[in-house]
């Protein structure tokens, strides 16, 4: 026994520590070097045995080498401990995640929204109007005449009288005398039932056919200048299949001051379609008709396919029919309290569904209002 | 109107291809339609605008068009009006009982006719205009409206009594038409008729009885003209659609018969029998129509159109449509030929105009305004704010009719009384507009049914109440097959989620009085924000579930959007400070009653236990046991346990006193 062996104890037991791997090990180690029949505890138990002069000075190394050998124990016990087995924590990543859906906006409100921002950063002012409206503001007020085809049992959806006496509809109560005399076409068809009794248009109650009566009621309340924008559903009365429906979205744009020209429309116009389908977009305008308007204009894009190549899409005649629009009629200045002449001013619409239809290739328009989540969900 | 190619061709003197003249004339004035070949004839097709029907709807009108469009003017010879004198000393008997009904009858008599065969330039003429040849006289008519625009009949002079009476129909007088059929006229209708007989539908069709044959002699020739809303709705209430009628009900200008009888005399006289004479004439013309002046400011002209036509250019241009144009100034004095009925003030002549200068010519131009930012629109940013959040919370968004049936009205215990109708409904399961969204909200979740297991949706639209108005709701409902618990919390957790997120913190589920017309009516809560009722969130009653064949329960709600929003408006948000004090939580375990309800016992805490009661939970939930958590805490100090064991044994002592639990201790 000599001071070697105890160095040579000290550094094997270390090792040996140090390579144990868990607890098992460890203890292995710890009875090796500590147990009753351990390499060092037998070197202890001789201690006794040695003289004093010896005693002294292997003692001490011994204590010592016992000592290490706890804290070396205690260390990797505690770092055995914290060690994590990442075998036995492994999962499968590739499992699906838990499902925690959003909820999908509906097409419609997405192209909406992007046509409002485009607006909106455009400076136009949003308003809207109710989707129930009076004969005179959707035909009257909008120069329309009294025996306007438009205004037939065909297209629009007329509200049978309400006779309840406390219905409190928000609608303007005609003054006397202003109260147009209605062209008896409307009042006696369907046996009678429309308007029986119903002598005056701002009592009329119909479905709006178009977002257009929003112009009369925003200018009633506003002074020029001003541009506005108007959002909203309408209704015609006709059959529904893959390419119409009777429940429709529109988009309306005034923009009324005194000296606005078609100039400015087809700037405006340009801005906006460009803007919406993100690339440069041609605005073609051809003489059309609408009473609210003078003159009157469809306009057409450049197919934003084929970028007025030729197409299927724009089946090779390389423009996209969108909307009517014009420049306002002074009788509908007039209708909404202006002076004749004062001001001038444009107006175009156009239906949302189309846009939308183009916008992601749906090919049946009936799917907007279908509640379907099939479809819904795909936005 | 389909026209001949030729025609115009002959017309205008145009050079131009049918594909040149179709793109050209779809620039400038009307929508190309369609083009095809018959024989050697070109049709070509346009879509008429409405308000040109006037003087557009023929080869003449065309063809000035064209002219006008390649900056040129009609030739004058095809001013028909000029070629002979409407004047004869015999007269032929016509009395017009209606004249706001037909303004103008011309009536004439030729005899020594010869009928046949019209030669077979015309008959390729009239098909390529989409017309069938039939015999001479007949096709002579209808030349001459297909190039003048004013349509005209012929009657057999033999079968009638010899004399034209302008009147109404007698009440379910019967006459049949050319088409052979049978009609019962009303007393609305006009007629034209001789003293025994009604000869023909005024403005529509010819009748049988009267009608040109092989035999036909001497004739009589009509070139009217008619009230154009009366041949509307005389031609829909019986269904005939004539070309005709189509030109009438477009309303076409009383001067116009005369080019009419005075050319189809010409053609008669050419093709219609080597000795044809005019025997009598007789026009019914009380009221004249003469040409009109419209002051145009050439200033405005420019501005309206936004470009820089010089005066000269806009002369030539009106000149070209037919106008009579001074320059007075800055001003153009602009005489109208009475077939522009359309023409009426400074902005119709700007559009002829613009549109024969060419829209594409006008340079666009970015607007002058003041840069400003506009007023929101409150509702829009709110309904926006409310989609974001549901679709956050897991909710689509669907969008329904605004119409529901007679069906939904009794399936779902509805007020029929409440409800406003439509007329004139597509079907009788569109009969009404929608009262409530929810009818839409079940339609949609049966559809999905097939498709999903759980779901979540939600609408915003308007209401229409006859009592009420029109209203903007929110609906929506909730669908989980998979869950076992009752859907109605797992609905209601979102719906509270949403009301936090608009920063409503007094939302108020309250059981209501009365239930709604459809729903469970042990599992429904009225919701209110300050006192106010704004909706309901309910299980549907599984009986009218049953009706739709849905077994799964399903939960609903709907709120109305301005009152949330006026209440959402009122609360500004601010910070509230976070207190530096703990706070400790006190678990309290009770048996309640079933008529004992959670909002009373959180009330009854809240109440006992003051501004220290800083929040309440519920943990656990078994049977009739509630296991309740209370966060303790105060603003201004750190509360003792003393202090704490005092608040928690007075609620205790409350809860037991006043609403009967038996709290565990």
């Amino acid at each position: 026994m000599n001071k070697a062996d105890i160095k040579q104890i000290e550094a094997e037991s270390a090792k040996e520590i140090a390579e144990s791997q868990d607890a098992k090990q460890l203890y292995d180690v710890k009875v090796k070097y500590l147990g009753r029949k351990g390499r060092l505890t037998e070197i202890l138990k001789k201690l006794r045995d040695l003289d004093s002069e010896e005693r002294k000075s292997i003692g001490p190394l011994a204590n010592g080498a016992r000592q290490l050998i706890d804290n070396g124990l205690d260390k990797r016990k505690k770092e055995l401990e914290n060690q994590i087995d990442w075998e036995k924590e492994k999962i499968d990543v590739t499992l699906p995640g838990e499902k925690n859906e959003l909820g999908s906006l509906n097409s419609i409100t997405i192209v909406y929204r992007e046509i409002e921002q485009i607006f909106s950063s455009m400076g136009f002012e949003i308003t809207s109007g109710p989707e129930l409206e009076t004969d005179w503001y959707n035909f009257t007020a909008l120069n329309f005449p009294p025996d306007h085809p438009a205004r037939d049992m065909q297209d629009t959806f007329w509200i049978h009288p309400i006779t309840n006496p406390n219905h409190k509809m928000q609608m303007k109560i005609p003054s006397e005398g202003e109260a147009a005399s209605l062209s008896e076409n409307n009042l006696r068809r369907n046996g009678g039932g429309i308007g029986a009794g119903v002598k005056s248009d701002k009592e009329k109650l119909v479905l709006r056919t178009h977002t257009s009566p929003v112009q009369v009621r925003y200018m009633e309340k506003h002074k020029p200048p001003f541009r506005v924008i108007v959002p909203g559903r309408v209704f015609r009365n006709e059959a529904t299949d893959a390419t119409h429906e009777h429940t429709l979205h529109q988009f309306e744009a005034l923009v009324t001051g005194k000296d606005i020209n078609i100039g400015h429309f087809k700037h405006i116009a340009k801005e906006f379609f460009s803007a919406f389908f993100g690339k440069d977009v041609d605005i073609r305008l051809r003489p059309s008709f609408f009473p609210f308007t003078e003159p009157s204009f469809e306009f057409d894009i450049s197919c934003t396919v084929c970028s007025g190549k030729g197409c299927p899409s724009c089946r090779y005649g390389k423009w996209l029919e969108i909307g009517g629009a014009g420049m306002v009629n002074q009788n509908v200045f007039m209708s909404a309290g202006y002076p004749r002449n004062k001001f001038q001013g444009f107006a175009w619409g156009f239906g949302i569904e189309r846009l939308a239809m183009m916008k992601y290739k749906i090919d049946d328009i009936r799917w907007f209002e279908s509640g379907d989540l099939r479809f819904i969900k795909q936005f | 109107m389909k026209y001949s190619y030729n025609w115009l061709k002959e017309l205008s003197k145009t050079k131009k291809t049918p594909e040149q003249l179709a793109q050209l004339i779809s620039m400038r004035a009307f929508e190309f339609e369609d083009s095809k070949k018959e024989g050697t004839e070109t049709q070509l097709e346009f879509a008429i605008l409405p308000n040109r029907g006037h003087d557009a709807l023929s080869h003449i009108g065309m063809a000035r068009e064209i002219c006008a469009i390649e900056g040129r003017k009609l030739s004058p010879e095809l001013d028909y009006s000029q070629r002979l004198k409407l004047s004869f000393s015999q007269k032929l008997n016509i009395k017009v009982n209606e004249r706001h009904l037909c303004p103008r009858y011309i009536g004439t008599a030729l005899e020594n006719i010869k009928v046949g065969a019209s030669p077979k330039w015309m008959q390729q003429r009239l098909l390529a205009s989409g017309v069938k040849p039939i015999n001479n006289i007949v096709d002579i008519t209808n030349y001459v409206m297909l190039e003048t625009g004013q349509p005209l009949h012929a009657f057999d002079l033999e079968r009638t009594a010899g004399n034209i009476i302008v009147r109404k129909a007698k009440k379910n007088e019967e006459i049949k038409l050319l088409d052979e059929k049978v009609y019962k006229l009303t007393a609305n209708d006009l007629v034209i008729a001789d003293s025994e007989k009604a000869l023909a539908l005024a403005g529509v069709m010819g009748g049988i009885g009267s009608a040109i044959n092989n035999k036909t002699a001497s004739i009589i020739l009509e070139s009217a003209n008619f009230d154009a809303p009366s041949i509307r709705k005389t031609r829909m209430r019986h269904n005939i659609n004539t070309e005709s009628s189509h030109r009438f009900e477009r309303e076409i200008d009383p001067n116009l018969a005369e080019i009419g009888v005075v050319r189809a005399i010409e053609l008669i006289k050419k093709l219609g029998g080597k000795n044809v004479e005019v025997i009598a004439l007789t026009d019914v013309y009380a009221k004249i129509i003469r040409p009109w002046k419209i002051n145009l400011n050439t200033n405005y002209v420019n501005n309206l159109l936004g470009e820089n036509i010089p005066v000269s250019k806009m002369k030539s241009i009106l000149e070209n449509l037919g106008l009579i144009v001074k320059v007075s100034g800055k001003f153009l004095n602009c005489e109208t030929p009475t077939r522009r009925i359309d023409l009426k003030t400074q902005e119709d002549l700007i559009e002829e105009i613009g549109r024969i200068y060419g829209y594409e010519n006008i340079k666009e131009q970015a607007l002058c305004v003041e840069l400003k930012t506009p007023p929101r629109n409150e509702k829009r940013i709110f309904e926006n704010k409310l989609k974001n959040i549901l679709t956050g919370l897991g909710f689509s968004e669907v969008m329904n009719y605004s119409f529901y049936g007679k069906d939904e009205v009794a399936s779902f215990n509805l007020d029929e009384s409440d409800h406003i109708e439509v007329s004139n409904p597509l079907s009788l399961d569109q009969q009404y507009l929608r009262t409530t969204l929810i009818p839409g909200i079940v339609r949609n979740a049966t559809l999905n049914l097939k498709y999903f297991n759980d779901f979540s949706i939600f609408e915003i639209g308007d209401i229409f109440s006859a009592k009420k108005g029109e209203k903007t709701k929110l609906a929506g409902a909730l669908m989980n097959r998979n869950q076992k618990n009752n859907p109605y919390y797992d609905l209601k957790g979102k719906l509270e989620e949403l009301f936090r997120c608009l920063n409503l913190p007094d939302v108020e589920f309250a059981q209501p009085k009365v239930a709604g017309n459809f729903v469970h009516p042990t599992r429904t809560a009225v919701i209110k924000l300050k006192n106010t009722v704004v909706g309901y969130i309910a299980e549907l009653n599984p009986n009218i579930l049953r009706k739709y064949d849905l077994k799964d329960r399903l939960v609903c709600f709907e709120l109305d959007v301005v009152e949330v929003m006026k209440t959402s408006d009122a609360f500004e948000k601010s910070y509230h400070p976070i207190s530096k004090f703990p706070t400790v939580n006190r678990d309290i375990s009770m048996f309640v009653d079933e008529n004992t309800k959670y909002a009373d016992i959180t009330k009854e805490i809240k109440k006992t236990g003051g501004e220290l009661i800083k929040n309440i939970t519920l943990f656990d939930k078994y049977k009739d046991s509630l296991a309740i958590r209370i966060e303790i805490g105060s603003n201004g100090k750190t509360l003792t346990s003393s202090e704490i064991d005092t608040v928690v044994n007075k609620i205790i002592h409350a809860l037991e006193k006043k609403l009967g639990v038996k709290v565990r201790k």
